[in-house]
């Protein structure tokens, strides 16, 4: 084995055995704080529950706009292909007047 | 157990998570005295330069207790807080400066005879010097990455097996062995450089 990994590994052993530090009691009030922490966040679906109400809510408008918006866009869209179609006749029929008199 | 966490078993652990999870607050009581010493330890091991260990400490516990709905209970509740305890440490070190190659005169008395001795006597160290080469261990392993010293302390000092390290880190074992390996490597070379000095 290379020298230095020896001395590595006897440095390591004797580091292993070397007695850990003693965990101290928690401090003072961490408890209180993170039994307050959990309190907040099991309150917290209410303000989720709250952004849904309004996700959906935003939704259903959008929707209610959509359909409502939906036969004006419709109409303007059939009106238009009238008026296209007409002109085209229009135009046709006197193009029949000019080539056939 | 060895941590010092208080003894619980299994089903005691899996009670007080169902208890926990329908709001009891005995039972979120209980799961933070159970945890709590395992959390101290691991953020003490892996703590930034100038992180308070209270603070860490108290991030990583909030962090469980509020997330307690997602455990899925397919690894043991310490794995769990663990990897929550090793990723919090890693996120605040992550952009800490690696310290300098140790030289000789930064060491303490001690320090410097555990490296004489290894240099010179092929005999294991004396029960004296173990706190000493902990130290000189510390030293040397600080100017490792933030992962691959905290692997490093899992396997070499804590005597952890693959499996193990896996469990707590969420790693997949070819990546930690990779990892190791060129751990190793780099503590080779500071600790040749050290080498050098020694007379």
């Amino acid at each position: 084995m290379n020298p230095i990994d020896d001395q590595i590994n006897r440095l390591f052993r004797a580091a292993q055995n070397a007695p850990s530090p003693d965990v101290a009691p928690p401090p003072f009030g961490l408890e209180t704080r993170v039994l307050a922490a959990w309190r907040g966040a099991a309150e917290a679906p209410a303000t989720f529950w709250d952004s849904a109400v309004l996700t959906r809510g935003l939704i259903l408008a959008g929707i209610i706009m959509a359909v409502s918006i939906l036969p004006a866009l419709n109409s303007s869209s059939v009106s238009t292909s009238s008026i296209v179609g007409d002109e085209v006749t229009s135009a046709d029929t006197s193009v029949d007047a000019d080539a056939y008199p | 157990m060895k941590d010092g966490s208080p003894l619980m078993t299994d089903e005691q652990v899996t009670e007080c998570l169902a208890r926990a999870r329908e709001g009891d607050e005995k039972a979120v009581l209980d799961i933070f005295n159970y945890m709590y010493p395992h959390v101290a330890k691991l953020v003490q091991a892996n703590l930034p330069v100038r992180e308070s260990a209270e603070d860490l400490i108290q991030q990583v516990c909030v962090k469980v207790v509020t997330h307690l709905d997602q455990f899925s209970g397919k690894v043991p509740l310490l794995h769990w807080v663990s990897r929550i305890a090793v990723n919090t440490c890693l996120n605040q070190i992550r952009h800490e400066k690696r310290r300098p190659e140790v030289r000789l005169a930064d060491l303490s008395e001690d320090e410097a005879a555990v490296v004489e001795h290894l240099a010179h006597s092929p005999s294991e160290l004396n029960a004296s010097d173990q706190v000493a080469s902990r130290e000189l261990v510390d030293k040397l392993l600080d100017g490792l990455k933030p992962q691959d010293r905290l692997l490093m302390r899992l396997m070499y000092l804590e005597g952890r097996q693959l499996e193990d390290i896996a469990g707590i880190t969420g790693w997949n074992k070819a990546m930690i062995k990779v990892r190791v390996f060129r751990a190793r490597a780099q503590l080779r070379k500071r600790y040749s450089l050290l080498m050098k000095e020694s007379p």
